[in-house]
C-alpha cells in the first residue's frame, strides 16, 4: 500500500484510489478556471488561427484562401512601417524605462526622510488609467500653449511640435510611458532589498566607490529582476496600444487620425485594430495576430537563452 | 465514511448546479454603452414598452431631437431612446454585433457603401413601397447619396451645403472691404495673405485661412476645379486627374507660404469644435468653409453670438467663373441597420422622420436644409438671410454631390493620408495619387465584378 504522505504519484507506478481520488476533487475544483481557459483563451486562438487563413468579413460567408493572408502580409508596405514604429518603441521605450526605473528605485531605496512618502508619489502616476493620463499628457504636450514647450521655451528651446511633427510623435509618447513606471520601480525596489548588506560592507571596507559597489554587487544580483522586468517590458511595449491610439485620435485635425502624424503613431496593435475592426477584415487581422505571437515567442526564447550569460541567481 | 465517498459526486452536483443557474448573458455585442447617457423622457406608466433606440453619430442638441422622438413615442405607445453622438468606432462594433440600433442616423453617406458591402444594411426598397413614404417629395441630389446599383440602403434626413464664412471686423483691420468676400480662389488666397499675422518671433498670431478647417473640404474645392476622385459612374478611381492636382496645389499653399510647422503649431493651440475658443469664434482664423448649422442656434449664436461675420458662397477659381455657386450636397442619412429586430417597427419610425412636418420642424431646429420639397416651403428657412443662401445652394443649378462607391471607407482614409502628407509636408501631389490610384482602381474593380 502506499503511504498515506504521498499524495502525488511516482513515474512508475499505478495510482492508488486515493491519489486518484485527490487528483479528481482537484480537477473539479480548478474546472471554472479550465472552463474559463478552454472558453476564452484557447478557443480564440484556435478560431483566430483558422480565420487566419481565411477572408473572414465578420457578416459575410468565410472564405478559405489559405496562406494568401500572410504572402499579402509581407507586401504590405503599412505592415513593414508598423512593425518599424513598434520596434523603435521596444528597443528605444523599454531600455529607457529600466534605466529610468532602476535609477528611480535606487533613489527610493535611500534612507531619507519622507522615503515612504517619496515612494508613494512614484507610484500613483502608474494608477492612472492610460486613457486618462494620456489625454493629461496631451495637455502638457500641446505644441503651443502646453506646459512642457513653455518650459522648454524658458531656457531657449524652441519645442518641436509633439502632435504633428512625425518625427516627434514617438518620443512624445516614450515620454508619456516614462511617467508610469511605478509599477517596475516597486518591482525593483524589493529586488534591491534583497542585496545582502553583507556584500557591500565588505566591499565599503575593501576600498570600493558607489560606482564599483553598484556595477560589481547590486547590478548584478538583481539582474534576475532586470531579466523579468525586461522580458515583461518587451512583451507589453510589442501590444503596444492604448495611449498611441488615444493619442493619434485626439490630436488629429485632418487626415485619418490612426497612426496620426504620418504613420509614426501606426504601431503594430494598431494597424491590427484598424484592419479588423474598421475594415472588417478579420481574416488578415487574425493572420497579423498569429505573426505579432510568433515574434514576441521569438524575442522572449531570444532574451532567456542571452540572458544567461549577464544574470546571476544567488542561493 | 459514506460522505467521504460521495464528496467528489456532491462537489459535481453543486458545481453542476451553479453552472445551470447561471443563464448565458444576453448576447450584447462589444459596444458598450456610448458616451452620452440616453436622455429618455418616455410616455409613463405601462408595462413593458416597446423600446426603439435610435445611434446619431453627431450630437448638436441631444435634448431637442429626444424630445422631437418623444412625440413618436407618445404617439406609438413605443419609447425612443436617442444617444447621441456615437463615435464611429461604437457604431461599427454594433452594426457587426448582435445588437445594433433600430436605427442609424450617419452625419455623411461615405461608410453606407462600404457597410452595404459587408451586408451590414438594410435594402428599403421593400419596406419603402409599404410604409408611405413619398419619395419623390426628396429632392434628388441628396437622395442620390443612397442609391447604389439602383437600390435605396439609406434615406436622407436634411443635407448639408459648405460656404465660405469671413469676419467682417478682421478685414476692416486688414484694410479690406468688409462686404466683399473674395470672387475668386485666387483673390481668397491674396485676402489671406493679407490676414495673416506673424509675431517678433516668427510664430503665427492669425490666419487668413486654412483649407482643412475644421476639417477637409477637398470635396467642395475639387468640384470647384471641375472634377472628383472618382469618375461620374463610379467606376475609375481618378485621384490622380487634374482637377485632383490642381486642388491640392491650391490648398497646399496656404501651409507652405507660412511655413507648414508653424501652421500646424497654431492650429493646434485652437480650442475645440463646439466651444467659444474655436478658431474662427476666437477671431484667430479670419475666413472659415463650414455648413449651414453654423447659422443656427446651435453655433455662431450659442458661443459667439457678438461675432460679426458674413457668408458667402464659396468662389470658384478665376478661370471658371461659370462654376460659380458650385455646392457640394450631402448630409445626413438614416439608415436601418441588417441586424435590427423588428425592421418593421425600425420603418415606421424612419417613415414618420421622413414626414414633411417632421422634417420641417427638425431642419428648422437645428439649421439644417430640408430635404422633403414640401417641408422647404415652410416660410420659417427663408427668415434667417444668412440661411437662405445656403437653400440657394441647394437648389441653384450649379449643385452637385459627392459620387460614392462601396470602398468609400479605404478611399477617404487614403485620401486623407495624402491629404495630410500634401499640406502638413509640402510633398508633392502627383506621385502619391498616382500610387493611390494604382491600389484602389482593383480594389474597385474587385467589388464591382461581385
Amino acid at each position: 500500500m502506499t503511504s498515506s504522505s504521498q499524495v502525488y504519484p511516482s513515474k512508475h507506478r499505478r495510482w492508488s484510489r486515493r491519489t486518484q481520488h485527490n487528483f479528481v476533487i482537484g480537477l473539479i475544483f480548478i474546472s471554472p478556471w479550465i472552463l474559463g481557459f478552454l472558453a476564452f483563451t484557447l478557443y480564440p486562438m484556435i478560431a483566430s488561427f483558422y480565420y487566419s487563413f481565411t477572408e473572414y468579413h465578420v457578416k459575410q460567408p468565410l472564405v478559405w484562401i489559405g496562406v494568401q493572408n500572410y504572402t499579402n502580409l509581407i507586401k504590405d508596405k503599412l505592415f513593414w512601417v508598423s512593425l518599424a514604429n513598434t520596434l523603435y518603441m521596444v528597443l528605444i521605450g523599454v531600455p529607457l524605462s529600466l534605466i529610468a526605473s532602476f535609477v528611480s528605485a535606487l533613489l527610493l531605496n535611500l534612507k531619507v526622510k519622507g522615503q515612504a512618502y517619496y515612494r508613494v508619489i512614484y507610484f500613483l502616476p502608474s494608477i492612472v488609467p492610460t486613457v486618462a493620463s494620456t489625454m493629461l499628457w496631451i495637455w502638457i504636450l500641446n505644441p503651443s500653449s502646453g506646459i512642457l514647450n513653455s518650459l522648454l521655451n524658458i531656457i531657449g528651446i524652441n519645442g518641436p511640435n509633439w502632435f504633428r511633427d512625425p518625427l516627434w510623435a514617438k518620443p512624445a509618447l516614450i515620454i508619456l510611458g516614462l511617467w508610469g513606471i511605478g509599477g517596475t520601480i516597486v518591482i525593483y525596489l524589493s529586488g534591491l532589498q534583497d542585496v545582502p548588506l553583507s556584500l557591500v560592507e565588505a566591499a565599503e571596507l575593501d576600498g570600493a566607490n558607489w560606482w564599483q559597489r553598484l556595477t560589481n554587487i547590486t547590478i548584478p544580483l538583481i539582474s534576475p529582476i532586470t531579466l523579468f522586468n525586461l522580458i515583461t517590458g518587451v512583451i507589453g511595449m510589442f501590444q503596444y496600444f492604448s495611449q498611441a491610439y488615444v493619442f493619434s485620435t485626439a490630436v488629429t485635425t485632418t487626415g485619418t487620425a490612426i497612426g496620426a502624424p504620418l504613420n509614426s503613431t501606426l504601431f503594430y496593435t494598431v494597424y491590427l485594430y484598424q484592419a479588423g475592426f474598421s475594415f472588417l477584415k478579420m481574416g488578415y487581422a487574425s493572420a497579423l495576430a498569429w505573426i505579432l505571437f510568433l515574434i514576441i515567442l521569438g524575442s522572449t526564447i531570444l532574451l532567456l537563452r542571452t540572458s544567461e550569460r549577464w544574470t546571476y541567481y544567488s542561493g | 465514511m459514506v460522505i467521504r465517498r460521495l464528496f467528489p459526486v456532491l462537489c459535481a452536483v453543486m458545481l453542476l448546479s451553479i453552472l445551470a443557474s447561471c443563464t448565458p448573458a444576453a448576447t450584447t455585442s462589444v459596444a458598450p454603452g456610448p458616451t452620452s447617457t440616453p436622455v429618455t423622457q418616455g410616455p409613463s406608466g405601462g408595462e413593458a414598452q416597446k423600446v426603439l433606440r435610435v445611434w446619431i453619430t453627431w450630437g448638436d442638441n441631444p435634448a431637442q431631437i429626444q424630445s422631437l422622438f418623444n412625440k413618436f413615442g407618445d404617439a406609438n405607445n413605443v419609447k425612443v431612446e436617442v444617444t447621441a453622438p456615437v463615435e464611429d468606432d461604437k457604431v461599427i462594433a454594433a452594426l457587426t454585433g448582435s445588437e445594433p440600433p433600430d436605427i442609424l442616423v450617419l452625419g455623411g453617406p461615405d461608410n453606407v457603401g462600404s457597410w452595404k458591402q459587408e451586408g451590414l444594411v438594410t435594402e428599403l426598397d421593400d419596406l419603402i413601397q409599404s410604409s408611405g413614404i413619398d419619395l419623390k417629395d426628396i429632392y434628388e441630389a441628396p437622395l442620390n447619396q443612397c442609391k447604389y446599383s439602383g437600390k435605396l440602403y439609406c434615406l436622407p434626413w436634411g443635407t448639408d451645403v459648405y460656404a465660405l464664412f469671413w469676419n467682417k471686423d478682421l478685414y476692416e483691420e486688414a484694410g479690406l472691404d468688409p462686404e466683399k468676400p473674395p470672387m475668386t480662389m485666387e483673390e481668397l488666397a491674396t485676402f489671406a495673405d493679407k490676414l495673416t499675422k506673424k509675431d517678433d518671433n516668427g510664430n503665427i498670431t492669425q490666419v487668413g485661412f486654412i483649407p482643412d478647417f475644421s476639417w477637409s473640404h477637398d470635396d467642395l474645392y475639387v468640384r470647384n476645379y471641375g472634377g472628383f476622385w472618382y469618375s461620374e459612374d463610379g467606376t475609375k478611381v481618378t485621384l490622380s486627374s487634374q482637377p485632383m492636382i490642381d486642388m491640392y496645389k491650391w490648398q497646399q499653399q496656404f501651409y507652405t507660404k507660412y511655413g507648414a510647422d508653424q501652421v500646424l503649431k497654431f492650429t493646434s493651440a485652437l480650442g475645440g469644435y463646439m466651444s467659444p475658443d474655436q478658431g474662427f469664434y476666437a477671431g484667430k482664423i479670419a475666413m472659415m468653409v463650414d455648413g449651414e448649422w453654423q447659422v443656427g442656434p446651435n453655433f455662431i449664436k450659442k458661443f459667439k453670438p457678438e461675432l460679426n461675420y458674413g457668408v458667402a458662397p464659396f468662389p470658384p477659381p478665376s478661370d471658371h467663373p461659370e462654376r460659380k455657386n458650385t455646392a457640394v450636397v450631402a448630409g445626413t442619412v438614416a439608415l436601418i441597420p441588417a441586424g435590427a429586430k423588428d425592421k418593421g417597427a425600425s420603418m415606421k419610425l424612419l417613415a414618420w422622420m421622413m414626414s414633411p412636418e417632421i422634417v420641417a420642424e427638425e431642419m428648422y431646429a437645428n439649421f439644417n436644409l430640408p430635404t422633403s420639397k414640401k417641408a422647404a416651403q415652410d416660410p420659417r428657412f427663408l427668415e434667417n438671410e444668412k440661411f437662405k443662401i445656403f437653400m440657394d445652394l441647394m437648389s441653384n443649378s450649379n449643385a452637385t454631390t459627392v459620387i460614392l462607391t462601396p470602398i468609400n471607407s479605404q478611399v477617404n482614409d487614403q485620401i486623407g493620408q495624402i491629404d495630410e502628407q500634401v499640406l502638413h509636408t509640402g510633398a508633392d501631389p502627383l506621385p502619391l495619387c498616382q500610387e493611390a490610384d494604382q491600389k484602389l482602381q482593383p480594389e474597385l474593380e474587385k467589388v464591382q465584378n461581385k
